[in-house]
């Protein structure tokens, strides 16, 4: 195989679906064009893509926790206590690790023990597991649209047995479900076996089923500047493209700083809409999610409210299509179903009360724009560069040479050269640029900005400013200043 | 001048977990306290663990789950490492450790009866996990000091 973002040939799907089905005894109860006649009876309420794109149109913020458990009914009971009592918009369905490795077997085992300790000892939904029978039993008793959300390199499987089942969404990308969730796959790998999960959502297109995809925007979730993870979100959007994925939601994680994020938010949007249109894609429909702050949590209940209430406005005035919520258990782990609803309803009062409350392009939202913007070309143009021209080839040759890095990552397929921090006013800044392929004015951006913290908290910055970053909200702060 | 041997201490996540942020903050912390980290990362079997240990002559193996599959994941360690002629090393344990907000202290109990040294809740302070440290391996007379 050589890897290129080039659409694949029907012949070239069905070449490799029957070893891909083949994978767990559950798939073959997969039949497409069963699948399609199911998807043509779901309800628009109940159908992801369609209300996503009812929300951009009425400038609406949707609201969408994570939650995900190890058998059904309790799965069921979980999202309908969400929905009813956590009025969210939108639902998900979180896929348990185990699955996420494609340890289907092990996963077996946690539902075994799940079913005689009477809780779950599965941090999510085996969906392939329970196959296409069980994932309809779950469509069919929540009133809600449903999405896939993961964490899973190679999801062909998962992906054939959950759109077969009645999902009409499916989070993740060759990327973003790799660097942070990986430590040993190989970008080729897993760009390549996610082109087969975007050329499925691309014929069910061309069988009529509108089914959202949606890359997974905040990467290791840890002082994730703006531009790294546009340039990755992006170009997972043209490689989904590509392969005839025509409602995609594109993502960002919350840095804290009000400007920085709202202008996130609008850059990703504009760039986006300018990259898929430059790229020969101007059909696809696009919005936005914005994810509640995905770095460590105060243990406070209080306090980890204060938290997802910043969050919730930061989405809000900066309008993305739907925020992803956190709970007052964010610092502890898995949170109960009510404090989940608590995270949820603390969110839809922040947004309805500013929902009626333009926020102003100011000189100072303006200029994060203007820079988030210029890193992110920088950045994507030397991709495509490398790539002579195909982003596919781009991203594995960038990723090599540091062109595209991401912090903290557990791949070894990023060089992990790159080290943010916090600068004075709170906003990530890159403390060491490693090898992004930044303008020199960029890089003095960068350094001034580091400085001025520096001076302010009289220290060097160092390895240890990155740390006090990292644990700064958890203790009640945004920047780590020293003692 | 011959330069002291640091003591080895083997590091990493259990199981299908990949969560890696903390995992490289607490080899820089481990290292800053003078001892040398075998860093496994993300997504480490046990046997991985038990390997490590015994190639490198390794005093403790600190375990992290972040994912709530704790519970299974962590079970049989100890027996493992006893298995292997290890059985006496020092095993720690830290995290979030189990599905769900659950009182810390049965979760403690559990891991201790699993046969762990030392089982931390969710934010730990990392001077402490290195005080700790430093006071088990002092006891079994494996001190640099």
């Amino acid at each position: 195989m050589e890897l290129k973002n080039k659409k694949w040939t029907h012949d070239q799907f069905y070449a490799i679906r029957g070893e891909v089905l083949n994978q767990w005894p559950t798939g073959a109860a997969v039949d497409f064009a069963e699948a399609v006649k199911y998807h043509e009876n779901i309800p628009a309420k109940k159908h992801f893509a369609k209300q996503l794109v009812k929300a951009k149109k009425n400038g609406r913020t949707l609201t969408q926790p994570r939650a995900g458990v190890a058998l059904i009914n309790e799965h069921i009971n979980l999202l309908n206590f969400l929905r009813t009592e956590g009025e969210a918009d939108l639902l998900p369905t979180t896929i348990d690790s185990y699955t996420r490795q494609n340890q289907y077997a092990e996963a077996e085992n946690g539902i075994e023990e799940s079913k005689r300790a009477g809780r779950s000892l599965l941090n999510g939904f085996p969906a392939v597991n329970h196959g296409v029978a069980g994932v309809r039993k779950v469509i069919e008793s929540v009133n809600g649209p449903l999405q896939v959300r993961h964490g899973t390199p190679d999801a062909r499987l998962l992906g054939e047995i959950t759109l077969a089942g009645g999902y009409t969404a499916y989070e993740g990308g060759g990327i973003s479900y790799n660097i942070p969730y990986a430590k040993s796959v190989s970008l080729e790998k897993t760009i390549y076996d996610w082109q087969y999960c975007d050329r499925l959502v691309g014929i069910y297109a061309e069988h009529g089923i509108e089914i959202n995809r949606e890359p997974f925007g905040p990467l290791t979730g840890t002082l994730v500047p703006p531009s790294v993870s546009h340039a990755v979100a992006i170009i997972e959007g043209i490689l989904a493209a590509e392969q005839g994925v025509k409602n995609i939601t594109l993502g960002y994680g919350q840095c804290g700083n009000l400007f920085q994020d709202i202008a996130a938010i609008k850059a990703l949007e504009q760039l986006a809409e300018e990259y898929l249109n430059n790229h020969g894609y101007p059909d696809c429909v696009l919005t936005t999610v914005f994810h509640q702050w995905m770095g460590g949590f105060p243990q406070d209940e209080a306090k980890a409210f204060g938290v997802i209430s910043w969050g919730a406005a930061a989405a809000a005035l900066a309008k993305a299509t739907k925020v992803i919520v956190k709970t007052p258990h964010e610092a502890l782990g898995i949170p109960t179903k009510e404090a989940n609803a608590q995270g949820l309803k603390t969110t839809r009062q922040l947004i309805n009360m500013l929902a009626d409350q333009p926020f102003p392009l100011s000189i100072e939202v303006q200029s994060e724009i203007d820079i988030i913007k210029a890193e992110t070309r920088c950045i994507l143009d030397k991709v495509y560069e490398l790539g002579n021209g195909d982003f596919a080839q781009g991203t594995v040759a960038a990723f090599a040479a540091g062109v595209l890095d991401v912090p903290f990552a557990p791949s070894r397929y990023t060089l992990n050269k790159i080290l943010p921090a916090r600068d004075n006013h709170g906003a990530v800044r890159l403390f060491d640029i490693g090898n992004l392929p930044f303008t020199q004015d960029i890089i003095d951006f960068h350094q001034a900005k580091m400085n001025e913290r520096a001076k302010a908290e009289g220290r060097n910055a160092s390895f240890q400013m990155v740390i006090d970053d990292i644990y700064a909200i958890s203790k009640g702060r945004l920047v780590g200043r020293p003692h | 001048m011959m330069q002291q041997e640091r003591t080895k201490v083997i590091l990493g996540v259990i199981g299908a977990d990949c969560h890696a942020v903390g995992n490289k903050i607490l080899e820089h912390v481990i290292t800053a306290a003078g001892y040398e980290v075998v860093n496994l990362g993300v997504l480490v079997p046990q046997e991985d663990f038990v390997n490590a240990a015994i190639e490198t002559d390794a005093k403790a193996i600190l375990v992290a789950s972040l994912y709530g599959h704790g519970e299974i994941d962590c079970r049989g360690l100890r027996g493992r490492c006893e298995e292997a002629g290890i059985g006496d090393i020092l095993l720690y344990v830290g995290g979030n450790l189990v599905v769900g907000k659950t009182d810390f202290h049965e979760v403690k109990e559990k891991f201790l009866e699993m046969g762990y040294n030392r089982v931390y809740e969710p934010g730990v302070l990392l001077e402490r996990v290195i005080e700790d440290l430093q006071q088990d391996l002092q006891e079994r007379g494996l001190s640099r000091d």
